[in-house]
């Protein structure tokens, strides 16, 4: 190779400040461009729903500040939409016409809030970048009543945001019990038990027929009545942009798709994050939302391309901060209905963690409060170390001692 | 000028692997990692969680909070920012674990600390 390779990320969120990081720590010499289209360099977007959104302030919001950028040769362009990658020519085409030199690319364009068609205006929003943080934000007042469609994780930690700023919280799903889709019935009945007791109401078990948007509210009609509240927040889940992987001719499904190293159909362009549909070693393909997947998988592709070729192969984890309890979960889109079910610790006391056990292998984990149980359960995956239900029950036996009884063992 | 607290026994260590104490009326967090014992802040730079509560894997200490895992010899966070202070350790040969009255290194901010929920 004559001269330093250019690397252009699409897309200015976690994967490209994980990605700047990575590749600076291990070597890489070339030129980074980062080219996003929203206005502001790369920010921590799970804060949007969480201490942006209940609290204020910006501490600990921006995720690469100037002077670094500038000592590492990272050039960030904000507010430039992307046309497509021409990977023929080596280059990024923005929309405005012009184009960047790329001899490699990261897409990570990541997604976009799904909308109900019709239910539009200055009452209805979304979540998914600084300024719909920053706009609902200015609802949240006490004596608002806020509603929130979907009890996800979005959903409802938007419900204890708008409890936090003294707003009411009325939350809208179609399924009886929340994040029980997600964490487990017994997980999702404690966390909903928490959200009740801090004032959050519930209107769960039925569809919505009907929302209307009108200039003093918007009204959401169900089966056993209706519901009037001054703003609707929007959380059923996100789109990925592709948009930029079609134009540049790329294999597309639900998401880019990539090999499990993170590379697309053409060699030199790679996608991580919300927009990738990764072939997991593990679990085959699948496109995560977890922002912890975003910085693991740029974090493998910037080895790649230092000259380490790395696979992204760690069991999805993510974690979520609602009021003052901590919940985190770890290969939970791995596991099938014949898994058996552990439950350690008391739950209902929101202080427990649940195992799914397979063939007496641990294969996914999810805690409230006890992230040192998840710490444990993703050395029990990733070394496949046999372990008993009953040991994992009994609080007796300390977790990490069955990773030690593996050491004597080997 | 550094003085030594009498803090713990090693034995006290030598099944869970750590352990929480308090020096000058700072929570510090006490890890026996490889027969070595290390004295780390025990509030976690990131959210404030206790890092006591968490994990010693591959000789790394892992926060229950968020899963940030610390070098416990420079408090330093991988890949994340902030650090912890670290304290000096010394163990007599009666197996009394004493911890300095200074840190050795100081505790840098996150940033990312819980800023107050405004609730006017």
């Amino acid at each position: 190779m004559t001269a330093e390779q250019t690397l252009v990320v699409v897309g200015a969120g976690h994967v490209a400040a994980s990605l700047s990081r990575a590749l600076r720590r291990r070597g890489f010499a070339g030129p980074v461009v980062l080219i996003g289209d929203e206005p502001t360099g790369p920010y921590q977007r799970p804060m949007l729903s969480k201490e942006r959104l209940g609290g204020s302030g910006d501490s600990g919001l921006w995720l690469l500040d100037g002077e670094w950028c500038e000592a590492n040769d990272v050039t960030l362009r904000t507010g430039s939409p992307v046309e497509r990658v021409d990977a023929a020519t080596a280059s990024v085409v923005l929309t405005d016409g012009s184009s960047v030199p790329a001899d490699l690319v990261v897409l990570a364009t990541g997604g976009r809030p799904r909308r109900l068609p019709g239910v539009e205006g200055d009452r209805v929003h979304t979540i998914r970048t600084l300024a719909d943080s920053d706009r609902l934000r200015e609802r949240l007042v006490p004596g608002a009543r806020i509603g929130v469609l979907g009890g996800g994780f979005l959903g409802t930690e938007v419900a204890a945001a708008a409890r936090a700023r003294g707003a009411e919280a009325v939350v809208f799903d179609r399924d009886p019990l929340i994040l029980a889709r997600g964490l487990g019935a017994d997980i999702g009945a404690a966390v909903q038990a928490l959200h009740a007791d801090r004032g959050v109401q519930f209107r769960l078990g039925q569809p919505i027929e009907s929302i209307e948007v009108t200039a003093d509210g918007v009204t959401l009609t169900r089966p056993s009545g209706t519901e009037v509240v001054d703003e609707l927040v929007v959380c059923i889940g996100i789109e990925p942009n592709v948009e930029v992987a079609v134009r540049s001719g790329l294999v597309t499904g639900n998401g880019v798709e990539t090999d499990a190293a993170g590379r697309t159909s053409i060699p030199t362009v790679f996608a991580a994050g919300d927009v990738a549909a990764h072939d997991h070693p593990r679990y085959g393909r699948v496109r995560v939302e977890h922002v912890d997947v975003a910085q693991q998988q740029a974090a493998a592709i910037a080895r790649t391309v230092a000259g380490k070729p790395a696979t992204f192969a760690d069991p999805h984890w993510f974690w979520t901060d609602q009021y003052d309890v901590n919940i985190q979960g770890l290969g939970l889109g791995g596991i099938r209905p014949t898994d058996e079910m552990v439950t350690r610790g008391d739950l209902s006391a929101l202080d427990g963690t649940v195992f799914w056990l397979r063939d007496g292998v641990v294969v996914a984990a999810a805690t409230v409060e006890r992230g040192e149980d998840v710490s444990v359960a993703r050395e029990l995956i990733d070394l496949e170390i046999p372990v008993r239900a009953d040991q994992l029950a009994d609080e007796g036996v300390e977790l990490d001692e069955l990773l030690d009884a593996e050491e004597v063992n080997a | 000028m550094s003085e030594w607290v009498h803090v713990a026994e090693l034995k006290e260590l030598t099944r869970r692997k750590k352990k929480q104490v308090t020096v000058e009326g700072t929570p510090v967090a006490l890890f026996l990692i490889d027969e070595e014992v290390f004295a780390l802040d025990d509030v976690c730079v990131h959210k404030e969680r206790f890092l006591s509560k968490g994990t010693v894997l591959d000789g790394q200490v892992i926060c229950p909070g968020h899963q940030w895992k610390f070098d416990p010899r420079t408090g330093r966070p991988e890949d994340q920012p902030g650090c912890q202070a670290t304290w000096p350790v010394m163990v007599t040969e009666e197996g009394a674990v004493l911890v300095g009255t200074t840190p050795v290194s100081p505790r840098e901010s996150s940033g990312l600390e819980d800023v107050p929920a405004v609730t006017s």
